[in-house]
C-alpha cells in the first residue's frame, strides 16, 4: 500500500521533472505565523538570538543535543528544509559547521541573511573556532543579531533595541560578574586545558594557559596529539605548575581521560565544560555561569586564595 | 510560493506530497542530479556487467574515495577530485588489462590498486587538519547540499558520455561478447576497452557524488544484473537497466525526504531488493516449466 501510492507520487515527480517543474524559482521565505523564522546551526548561537529576538523571532537550533558532536554532524532532510525556510541563519564558520554553507548554496533564497560568526570577529578558516567562549566576540554577535533584526524587521527596531538592552544589563549580568570577579582575583594563574575551546575564555580571563597550543589543537580537531607535548602536560602536572585543569567532557579522548586522572592523583583541582549547552534546555548564559563558578571554585582551591 | 514552503510530513496524499517533494529548491537539485546519475549509471552499468567487468568499477568507486577526501583537503569541489580520481584510475586499469596478462593476475592487480586506493583516501583524511565534515557522506552518500551549478557537470558530463556510448554501442557490444570475432571483423577492441573503462570511470564519479564511494554499485551494477536476469536483448536490456536505476533513485529519494534515515540506505535496499524478486521470480518460473515438462513427460 506504501509503495504503491509513493510509486504513484514518484510516478508524478517524473512526468513533473520532464515538463520542467517550475520548482526551481527562489522560493521567498515568509514565515507562517508571523515571527521571524531564524535558524542557528547551534544551540549557542540560538540561545542568545532567541532571547534577543524574543516574541518576534522564531529561533530553531539545528545542534541542539548534548550528544550530538558538532564536530562531526551530518545534516538531515529535516535540517535542510529548516534552513531553506528561514529568513536569517546563523552559522559559527571557521570550518565548525561547513555543512551550514552547502545546505544555504543548495537552496538560494532570495533576502536571507547569513551571520557568520567568523567573518564577523575576524578569523580565517585554520584559525580557532570557538567563539562562543569568547565574551568580546559574544558581544560582537549581539550587536550583530539585533543589526540583522532590524534590516529584516524594522518596524520592531524599537523592541529589538529593548530586548537587547535587557539581555545585556539583566541577563549576561552574572556571567558578566563571574567574569570580572575570575580576572580580578586569578589573573596570571597557571592552568592546563583539554583543548582548544578553553582557550578564548582563558585569554579572556587572563589566565595562564600552559598547555601547548598544538596539543590543545589535535584534541579540538580529533587527530593524535604528539609524545612530546604529551611529555610537557605530565611534566606540568607532576610539577604541579598548573593549578586547575580544565577538560572538555563532550570531547574526552583516551589522552584527556589519563591527564584528567593524573591531575586528580596530583591534587590539582579538575573542572569541566562543554562544546555546547548542558542541559540542552539551558540558556547561554546560565550554562556559561555555571561553568564560570565551578571554575572560580577550582581555583580558588588550586591556588588557596 | 510560501504556503509550498511549509513542511507538514508524509499526508499520504500523493498529489500532497508531489508538490512537498518539490517545494524546496534543494530537493529539486536533489531530484535532477538523481536523474541525470540513474540514467548514466544505468546505460554503463549494463555494460560493466556483460563485459564482466563489476571489480574494476568497485575498484573506481572506491579511488572516488581518496579523490574526494584530495579534493577537501586542497579546498577544491569535490567534483574535481572525483572526476580527477576516477578518469586517473580508470587509466590504470586499462593499463593493466592492456598488458594481457591472466585473468587471475588482472584482478590480483586491480585489488592492490584498490588497497592502494583505500590507504589513500585514510592518508588524506588524517592530512586534513581541521575536521573532515561530512566523511560519512563521502563513503555513504547525500541529496542534501547538491547546487545548481553542480546539476549543469553532472548533466554535461553524463551527455558526453551516453552519447559517446550510444554512437559505439554496436561496436562495444560486438567487442563485449565475441572479442575474437569483432577483432577479425575489424574493430579496434583494445581501444574500445580504454574508452569504455574512461566511460565507466566518469559514471563513477557522477554517482558516488549522490550514493557516496561505496554504494556506487547500488546504481550501476544492481539495476544492470537485474536486467541481464530479465533479458538477453540488448536495447530492451539497457531500457530496463535504466528505468529501474530511475526508479530506485527517485524512491530512494523521496523516502530520505520524507524520513530521517539516508539516501544510500534506501537507493541500496530498494535496489538489492528488486534484484531478488527478479532471481526469486525467474527461479520459480523455471521450476514451474520443469514440473510442466515432467508432467508432460509422464503423461
Amino acid at each position: 500500500m506504501v509503495s504503491v501510492r509513493l510509486g504513484a507520487g514518484v510516478l508524478a515527480a517524473i512526468v513533473a521533472l520532464s515538463a520542467g517543474c517550475g520548482g526551481r524559482s527562489k522560493s521567498s521565505a515568509a514565515p507562517a505565523s508571523g515571527a521571524l523564522q531564524v535558524v542557528a546551526a547551534e544551540n549557542f548561537w540560538g540561545s542568545i538570538a532567541s532571547q534577543l529576538g524574543g516574541s518576534r523571532v522564531q529561533v530553531t537550533s539545528v545542534i541542539a543535543s548534548p550528544a550530538t558532536d558538532p564536530h562531526d554532524y551530518e545534516p538531515t532532510a529535516a535540517d535542510a528544509r529548516t534552513i531553506a525556510g528561514a529568513r536569517m541563519v546563523i552559522e559559527n564558520g571557521i570550518g565548525y559547521d561547513p555543512w551550514v554553507q552547502k545546505l544555504i548554496s543548495a537552496n538560494p533564497v532570495s533576502g536571507r541573511i547569513v551571520l557568520t560568526a567568523g567573518d564577523l570577529v575576524g578569523i580565517k578558516p585554520g584559525g580557532n573556532p570557538h567563539r562562543w567562549y569568547s565574551p568580546t566576540d559574544v558581544q560582537l554577535m549581539i550587536d550583530a543579531i539585533v543589526q540583522d533584526y532590524d534590516k529584516l524587521d524594522p518596524k520592531d527596531a524599537d523592541y529589538y533595541a529593548q530586548q537587547k538592552t535587557r539581555f545585556e544589563t539583566k541577563g549576561l549580568a552574572r556571567y558578566k560578574q563571574l567574569i570580572a570577579r575570575i580576572k580580578r582575583e586569578y589573573h596570571g594563574v597557571q592552568v592546563g586545558a583539554s583543548e582548544s575551546i578553553f582557550a578564548p575564555l582563558a585569554q579572556a580571563l587572563e589566565l595562564k594557559l600552559l598547555t601547548p597550543p598544538t596539543f590543545l589543537k589535535a584534541i579540538s580537531e580529533g587527530t593524535d596529539p604528539t609524545a612530546a607535548d604529551k611529555t610537557t602536560i605530565d611534566h606540568q602536572i607532576a610539577d604541579k605548575q598548573i593549578k586547575v585543569w580544565v577538560f572538555n567532557s563532550q570531547n574526552s579522548t583516551p589522552d584527556v581521560k589519563r591527564i584528567t586522572d593524573a591531575a586528580r592523583k596530583h591534587g590539582i583541582p579538575v573542572t569541566s565544560i562543554t562544546e555546547t549547552l548542558v542541559p540542552a534546555s539551558a540558556s547561554f548564559q546560565a550554562w556559561q555561569s555555571h561553568q564560570l563558578q565551578a571554575l572560580a571554585a577550582a581555583l580558588a582551591q588550586g591556588t588557596g586564595r | 510560493m510560501p504556503e509550498a514552503a511549509v513542511f507538514q510530513g508524509l499526508s499520504w496524499n500523493p498529489l500532497t506530497d508531489m508538490h512537498q517533494l518539490f517545494a524546496y529548491p534543494f530537493m529539486v537539485n536533489a531530484l535532477e542530479a538523481g536523474t541525470i546519475v540513474a540514467v548514466m549509471a544505468g546505460v554503463t552499468g549494463w555494460f560493466m556487467v556483460l563485459r564482466r567487468q563489476t571489480f574494476a568499477g568497485h575498484t573506481l568507486s572506491v579511488i572516488a574515495f581518496p579523490g574526494a577526501a584530495a579534493a577537501s583537503l586542497a579546498g577544491l569541489p569535490l567534483a574535481v577530485g572525483y572526476f580527477g580520481f576516477c578518469g586517473f584510475g580508470a587509466l590504470a586499469l586499462a593499463g593493466i588489462a592492456g598488458s594481457r596478462r591472466s585473468l587471475s593476475a588482472e584482478s590480483a592487480a586491480i585489488g592492490s590498486l584498490q588497497a592502494l586506493a583505500l590507504a589513500l583516501g585514510f592518508l588524506f583524511v588524517s592530512l586534513y587538519h581541521g575536521i573532515l565534515n561530512g566523511l560519512d557522506s563521502l563513503l555513504f552518500g547525500t541529496f542534501l547540499g547538491i547546487t545548481t551549478e553542480q546539476v549543469v557537470v553532472l548533466l554535461a558530463v553524463a551527455g558526453a558520455a551516453v552519447v559517446l556510448v550510444a554512437i559505439a554501442a554496436r561496436p562495444l557490444f560486438f567487442a563485449s561478447v565475441h572479442p575474437d570475432v569483432a577483432r577479425a571483423g575489424g574493430v579496434p577492441v583494445a581501444a574500445m576497452g580504454f574508452g569504455f573503462l574512461l566511460v565507466l570511470g566518469l559514471a563513477v564519479a557522477e554517482t558516488s557524488q549522490i550514493t557516496g564511494a561505496l554504494l556506487v554499485f547500488a546504481l550501476l551494477v544492481t539495476p544492470a544484473a537485474t536486467a541481464h536476469q530479465l533479458t538477453a536483448r540488448p536495447v530492451l536490456g539497457i531500457v530496463l537497466s535504466v528505468a529501474l536505476a530511475l526508479a530506485v533513485t527517485w524512491l530512494g529519494l523521496a523516502l530520505a525526504y520524507f524520513s530521517i534515515y539516508p539516501v544510500g540506505f534506501y537507493v541500496t535496499s530498494l535496489s538489492f531488493g528488486s534484484y531478488v524478486v527478479v532471481r526469486v521470480g525467474r527461479a520459480l518460473g523455471r521450476r514451474r516449466q520443469l514440473t510442466a515438462r515432467l508432467a508432460l513427460e509422464a503423461a
